[in-house]
């Protein structure tokens, strides 16, 4: 599958990849060119082999992994087989998921000197390159500072800033923005894209960021079972709705928006994938069709009377005097589904560790069922509230995903036919009952998050706290995930979810908490939340496009479209009296 | 557990300004005469000036707190161990029968009955904790008052192979990161009805058992991506390298060499000579 490029700089020939002792190749047979300074995207659901494809661009695939490997890499002309990855290093700059395992140095300018020491520059070049590569970044009077002291996307800007430096052909960028928030990735993105367009480097970055990807990208890749299945635009590939969800990757917002409209009968002469042109299109679009607000259902009432956890004038200061929290008020009532969003920094996590005791306010109080936190143990308080962390493989210390179920229930002192019987319900609930003698590290990471799910469901909390469930994983992994959160609301939970997308969030949370910088900022029902995009931006927050489309709509009409999703927004639109549905929330 | 985690001092001394290789040698020296003195006087008056030392580096208070705390029950263990057992050794190093009985324990005691508790073994007991701690505190002393990466160079313009002072640093590096995994594993034990507070000493190491796995399995994939990312950024070990950082010795640098170099020969002069620092005699 191939582009024309005038001279391509990567070379892809019939490439396939087996990992040792894998089954399945992570590559197979894959052709493609990439062009001189060329922005690739590469796309594709978890598992597709996108770290691969990066990988295998420095060399590291097959040299470090070992494996079956067929047909033919070039990068720059040399062969990725035939020379070794130090040599391919000063062609290929590379940029990972973590920004805390690859930065190695313990200050700025050492991190961006790491490679050009190692490639043997001379110490009077470096000290050229180096503030020219902080420059590029944006980074500038950061030479000497500790890397902890960056925030995420500055720590990933740095990285970008140590692979720029070496002077590559190509910058490989492997889900760089997958643990930043909406502001960081945001950075990450530009930074990118302006070093591809100024410098003329050809970059080649994977992930699921598809607003991203569609605004900066000049073609994108779509890998699905290790085969290169699309290859194209992203107007042309974005634009293709129904097989990318088929492919279980997410399209933009603004196109999945105009295939539901073109789905109920509209005629959309383009779907566009970026979202100026998705406002000019809705606005043309309207102009020829009837367009009305939907009908939207009435919120979910929620019994106020007593609160369930309660937050009193919280300010939380740490050891190093950082002020997580200021005089935060806030109280959960049970039954609700309460989303907390906010950059990162803005004390979400430190609110909720409150909750469970794992912190202790450095003034005012936190009350769990009007019971004093400081009264109770975080083991008494874990029976009522269960909180699932981000990463799941920092919860897991036992042998059998039967074991890890129990773990709690062994702490707690249940007779064991109680054990046996919350065990098997807790995993038949979850779908893992049949791999209940596995080890639970050797399951995929969505099977790992639910193995934690379900051992925080074994203890029957009336909480469940989502700290980040979709962070890293791809769609269909965080809507599993969330999926399951919904499941429990409708059994009666009390869940609260921290996440930074917002474009996740409609189908399931009814009341959103936006924090910034340690103040609560606001706190409304989803609608009205998701709308105060003032207040959002001024915590680094970024509405989904499906309200962006809907505030255009609402200027447009001059009427009030209190929208959420793609779903509703079609809804707006009828033809020949009949109207686009979206399903009651 | 915190507490006792890798910092950088926050304030810039005499310490801070000196060459890694100027440390080592400091280090060295006093480590060596540490180990050589058998005397509880100088070796506590040793570990105190060392301790001093420290604290005016920058090294918080609270580190050394901490290893003082963590050094007790070993203290007291050596205290029993010399001061009622330890009575062949101690007429060994003092060339003489007879030792300053504390109090004995009645012989109709049973086990302990007769059991002696002497002047010389607990001196002698004392001697090893001091020891011990000088040993111990050397380490922020050099470690805590130098950025990595100098001592990185530093090693390596001491001729360590790069590859050793890149391992070391590395290790340097992560060992926060180990700390902080260990808190978020137990964290997640707690909110999994783990109780640590009321838990008994077996049970807890059962616990720390159960950390474990993840922290080993953890380490080992981040150190598999360590490994990806330093080949992709050309680390290959070789000591074919360049450096972006200088480091020469100043006159202060010398002045540390010299002095420690001295130290030595003058202890080893008047341990051999008159005796000063072994057991006994001071």
């Amino acid at each position: 599958m191939t582009i024309d490029h005038g001279s391509p700089l990567v070379t892809f020939d019939n490439v396939s990849y087996i990992y040792p002792r894998a089954e399945k190749p992570a590559l197979h047979d894959v052709t493609l060119d990439i062009g001189k300074g060329e922005f690739l995207g590469l796309i594709g659901p978890t598992g597709a082999g996108k770290t691969t494809f990066c990988l295998s661009l420095s060399g590291i695939v097959p040299q470090f992994y070992g494996g079956r490997f067929f047909g033919r890499i070039t990068v720059a002309g040399l062969d990725t087989l035939e020379h070794p990855v130090s040599r391919l290093a000063r062609h290929v700059g590379a940029v990972f998921e973590d920004p805390e395992t690859q930065i190695t140095a313990t200050s700025v300018e050492n991190e961006i000197a790491f490679a050009l020491e190692n490639l043997n520059v001379p110490r009077e070049e470096m000290l050229i390159r180096i503030p020219r590569a902080l420059e590029a970044v944006r980074l500038e009077g950061t030479a000497k500072k500790h890397p902890r002291e960056l925030s995420g996307g500055q720590k990933q800007r740095l990285a970008i800033a140590a692979a720029l430096a070496v002077r590559p052909d190509l910058l490989v960028l492997d889900e760089p923005t997958s643990q930043l928030d909406p502001v960081g990735a945001q950075e990450v993105f530009a930074t990118v894209r302006e070093l591809n367009k100024t410098l003329g480097i050809t970059v080649v970055m994977a992930g699921h960021a598809a607003e991203e990807l569609a605004e900066y990208a000049d073609h994108l890749a779509l890998l699905v079972d290790g085969a290169l299945v699309a290859l194209g635009a992203p107007d042309d590939l974005y634009a293709r709705v129904e097989y990318l969800e088929r492919c279980h990757v997410r399209p933009p917002q603004v196109a999945q928006t105009f295939a539901r409209i073109q789905q109920a009968g509209v005629l959309v002469p383009e779907i566009p994938v970026r979202l100026p042109e998705g406002i000019t299109a809705l606005k043309t679009t309207a102009h020829s069709y009837a367009v009305q607000a939907p009908h939207i259902p009435p919120a979910a009432t929620v019994n106020r009377d007593t609160s369930l956890l309660s937050a009193c004038d919280l300010t939380h200061v740490y050891g190093d005097g950082t002020v997580a929290l200021r005089d935060v008020s806030l109280d959960v009532y049970a039954g609700e589904y309460l989303l907390i969003v906010g950059q990162n920094g803005a004390g979400k996590s430190t609110l909720a560790k409150h909750f469970l005791r794992l912190l202790l306010p450095t003034s005012g109080a936190v009350l769990v069922d009007n019971t004093d936190t400081r009264d109770l143990t975080t083991s008494a308080l874990a029976r009522r509230i269960g909180y699932v962390a981000q990463n799941p493989d920092n919860q897991i210390f036992n042998a059998t995903v039967e074991a890890e179920v129990a773990f709690a229930l062994k702490n707690l002192e249940y007779n064991a036919a109680e054990i046996n019987m919350r065990v098997e319900e807790s995993l038949t609930a979850l779908g893992l009952w049949e791999r209940r003698e596995a080890h639970p590290l050797a399951l995929p990471k969505g099977d790992r998050a639910r193995v934690v799910i379900a051992a925080i469901l074994a203890m029957w909390p009336d909480v469940i706290i989502f700290d980040e469930p979709t962070t890293g994983q791809d769609y269909r992994g965080a809507r599993t995930v969330l999926d399951i959160s919904k499941q429990l609301h409708a059994a009666g939970k009390t869940v609260i979810v921290i996440t930074h997308h917002l474009y996740l969030m409609p189908d399931y949370a009814e009341r959103v908490v936006v924090l910034g910088k340690g103040a609560l900022l606001l706190d409304a029902p989803v609608r009205e939340a998701y709308h105060a995009i003032d207040v959002l931006a001024s915590t680094h927050i970024v509405p989904p496009q499906a309200v962006l489309l809907a505030r255009a709509l609402a200027e447009e009409h001059h009427a009030d479209f209190p929208l959420l999703t793609p779903e509703e927004v079609a809804a707006c639109f009828t033809v020949n009296g009949f109207r686009g549905s979206f399903a009651d929330r | 557990m915190s507490a006792l985690t890798l910092h950088t001092v926050e304030h810039d001394s005499f310490f801070t300004r000196l060459d890694f290789r100027s440390k080592l040698t400091l280090m060295g020296a006093i480590t060596l005469i540490a180990f050589v003195w058998e005397s509880p006087v100088l070796g506590g008056l040793l570990a105190l000036a060392l301790a001093l030392t420290c604290l005016a580096a920058g090294v918080k208070f609270g580190y050394i707190r901490t290893v003082v705390i963590l050094l007790l029950p070993f203290a007291a263990f050596m205290l029993v161990m010399q001061g009622f057992l330890g009575a062949d050794l101690v007429r060994a190093r003092l060339d003489r029968e007879a030792l300053t009985p504390i109090f004995t324990f009645p012989a109709s005691w049973p086990l302990i009955g007769g059991g002696m508790m002497t002047w010389e073994g607990v001196l002698y007991a004392l001697n090893v904790v001091f020891k011990t701690l000088t040993m111990i505190l050397v380490l922020p002393l050099g470690l805590f008052t130098t950025d990595v990466n100098a001592m990185v160079i530093g090693m390596v313009k001491a001729h360590i192979p790069y590859k050793i002072a890149f391992i070391f640093s590395s290790t340097l590096r992560f060992f926060p990161l180990l700390f902080e995994e260990i808190q978020t594993i137990i964290e997640a034990q707690r909110l999994r009805g783990l109780t640590f507070e009321t838990m008994g000493a077996l049970k807890r190491l059962r616990v720390y058992a159960k950390i474990a796995v993840p922290l080993i399995l953890g380490a080992l994939v981040k150190s598999q991506m360590l490994d990806i990312v330093l080949q992709s950024k050309a680390f290959t070990g070789s000591p074919q390298r360049t450096y972006l950082h200088e480091t020469r010795l100043r006159a202060a640098d010398y002045a540390v060499i010299v002095g420690s170099v001295l130290f030595v020969i003058v202890a080893a002069i008047a341990y051999v000579s008159w005796g000063i620092g072994r057991f006994g005699k001071w």
